[in-house]
């Protein structure tokens, strides 16, 4: 008898603990992954083209990586309404600085303006996963990552997203040599060394494995080369440099232009 | 004068029937009651010479502030009502480090110029809940020199807010004459020593009493060092020079 030591329905007749509330959630997860890496004369950044939320498949083409001037491109991750807000803000903001100054935003002053841009929405945030990248000031090839609120980070790579976990630490042993050993005798690894050819089957890697075990990531891939004033294109345009179903096109300069010249490399993945 | 200018000369933001705005007008006479002022570039940089009136012993000549930087690469140097060139400095100054903070870079000294320009017609009748504005236009011009990626550079601003860029240029009192004398001995080759001398050799042809470490101040913008003031001793050497010659 002790089992029923309560009634078996009690519960049914007690009223509920507090009122059910309804609340409005301004924010999604719109899945997807980014990822930038940065050479000595160039920079690569690429995305998928999905768009899902939860199981659902929005579209299988939206766009995720954007070009903003001769020099640099960005690429959003996470809520992709804010991000394509976000962007159209920071496109609005570089063409009031070219009237302002009569010059383009350089790449670490439009990095600066993100993490403004960011920390002034801090406590209403842009649910976003900023990764700048491009070519500096002084033609090396650089990848700016950001946390939603905008701090901030030079790096040699970066992966976000919904498959940030699965790429990262891939692009950490690959890239930043992690757990690597060179050869006694050999040289020491530098990271942000890698030839052109190297990084872009790196990134083609990264998001074919990540199609693979990410229900989040696939349909196709955008890669964006930036590549240095007076650096040779013959390592991207040359014949048989492009893998099998990869698309490329120049884009035109936005600009007076200086010389830096930036490509757009399309390429399908899985739709499962 | 009182004909031809009554009525319209009372709104400060009243045009005049042939189309002037005469306290603005006004504001451009303050500036020709000033100490002169000199400003010259050279491809080392550009130098800013003031003349400062001692009108009396007893007074402390470097309680005089007429050279004023604005960011380590911005100076200015001013001539007029010089308590109005503290507004426009303050504006300049907190331009040029937002300019840093948000874009990680230093501010051009043309957009410098520009900041402060926009300042410049912001007086008038108030409306309610506008911001104050100022109450009349500033009586003061300015020289700001500067360097930045286009190189050295210097801009003379006026109280109506117009800015021109030029290689050497002389306002205040004595800067008819002393325009003239910059004209016939400039040339775009000139060291920064050279530009030095013939600043000082400019205020010294315009200046009533005689030259002397007290009562001029001379500074410079260079890319090494940016913004400085000249030392008491640095003074001095460059006014023996001018001695010599």
């Amino acid at each position: 008898m002790a089992l029923y030591h309560n009634q078996p329905m009690a519960h049914a007749q007690e009223p509920t603990a507090a009122p059910i509330e309804h609340r409005f959630n301004p924010y999604s997860d719109n899945g997807g992954s980014i990822l930038a890496i940065a050479g000595t004369d160039f920079s690569v950044i690429a995305g998928d083209t999905r768009q899902s939320e939860g199981y659902n498949i929005q579209t299988r083409y939206a766009r995720k990586v954007w070009q903003l001037t001769d020099k640099a491109v960005l690429a959003t991750n996470g809520f992709a309404a804010d991000g394509n807000n976000f962007v159209k803000r920071v496109k609005q903001r570089l063409e009031w600085y070219e009237h302002a100054h009569h010059k383009p935003m350089g790449l670490k002053s439009i990095a600066r303006m993100i993490q403004t841009m960011l920390y002034g929405k801090r406590f209403f945030p842009y649910y976003v996963y900023n990764i700048l990248g491009g070519i500096e000031e002084d033609g090396s090839g650089a990848v700016y990552s950001f946390d939603p609120v905008g701090s901030y980070e030079r790096e040699a790579c970066r992966a976000a997203g919904a498959a940030q976990s699965l790429i990262q630490p891939f692009l950490d042993n690959q890239i930043y040599f992690k757990n690597q050993q060179p050869e006694p005798g050999s040289q020491p690894f530098i990271p942000g060394n890698l030839p052109l050819a190297t990084v872009l089957s790196l990134v083609v890697d990264s998001f074919t494995s990540a199609t693979e075990r990410h229900i989040e990531v696939g349909d196709g891939m955008e890669i964006y080369i930036v590549m240095a004033r007076d650096r040779t294109t013959d390592d991207l345009l040359g014949e048989g440099k492009l893998q099998k179903g990869m698309e490329i096109e120049e884009l035109g300069t936005l600009g007076e232009g200086q010389g830096e010249r930036t490509f757009l490399v399309r390429q399908a993945l899985k739709r499962d | 004068m009182f004909l031809t200018r009554s009525e319209y000369d009372r709104g400060v933001n009243t045009f005049s029937p042939e189309g002037r705005l005469f306290q603005v007008e006004y504001a451009m006479e303050a500036i020709k009651l000033g100490s002169t002022t000199v400003g010259i570039t050279t491809p080392e940089g550009v130098i800013l010479a003031v003349e400062k009136r001692v009108p009396s012993p007893l007074l402390e000549s470097s309680s005089i502030e007429k050279i004023m930087e604005i960011d380590s690469h911005i100076g200015t140097a001013m001539s007029g009502l010089t308590a109005d060139a503290r507004t426009m400095v303050e504006h300049a100054r907190v331009t040029s480090q937002m300019h840093n903070f948000t874009y990680d870079e230093k501010i051009g000294v043309e957009s410098c110029t520009q900041a402060v320009c926009d300042l410049a017609l912001r007086f008038g009748e108030s409306v309610e809940d506008d911001d104050a504005l100022m109450s009349r236009p500033f009586g003061v011009a300015l020289l700001i020199a500067g360097i930045d990626e286009k190189g050295p550079q210097l801009y003379h601003t006026d109280p109506s807010g117009t800015f021109v860029r030029y290689d050497a240029k002389a306002i205040g009192s004595g800067s008819d004459a002393a325009q003239q004398s910059l004209q016939d001995a400039f040339h775009k080759q000139m060291t920064l020593m050279e530009a030095h001398s013939l600043a000082l050799k400019v205020l010294k042809q315009v200046m009533e009493e005689k030259l002397d470490e007290n009562n001029v101040q001379l500074a410079q913008v260079t890319k090494e060092k940016g913004f400085e003031i000249l030392g008491e001793n640095e003074l001095k050497a460059v006014i023996e020079t001018l001695a010599a010659a």
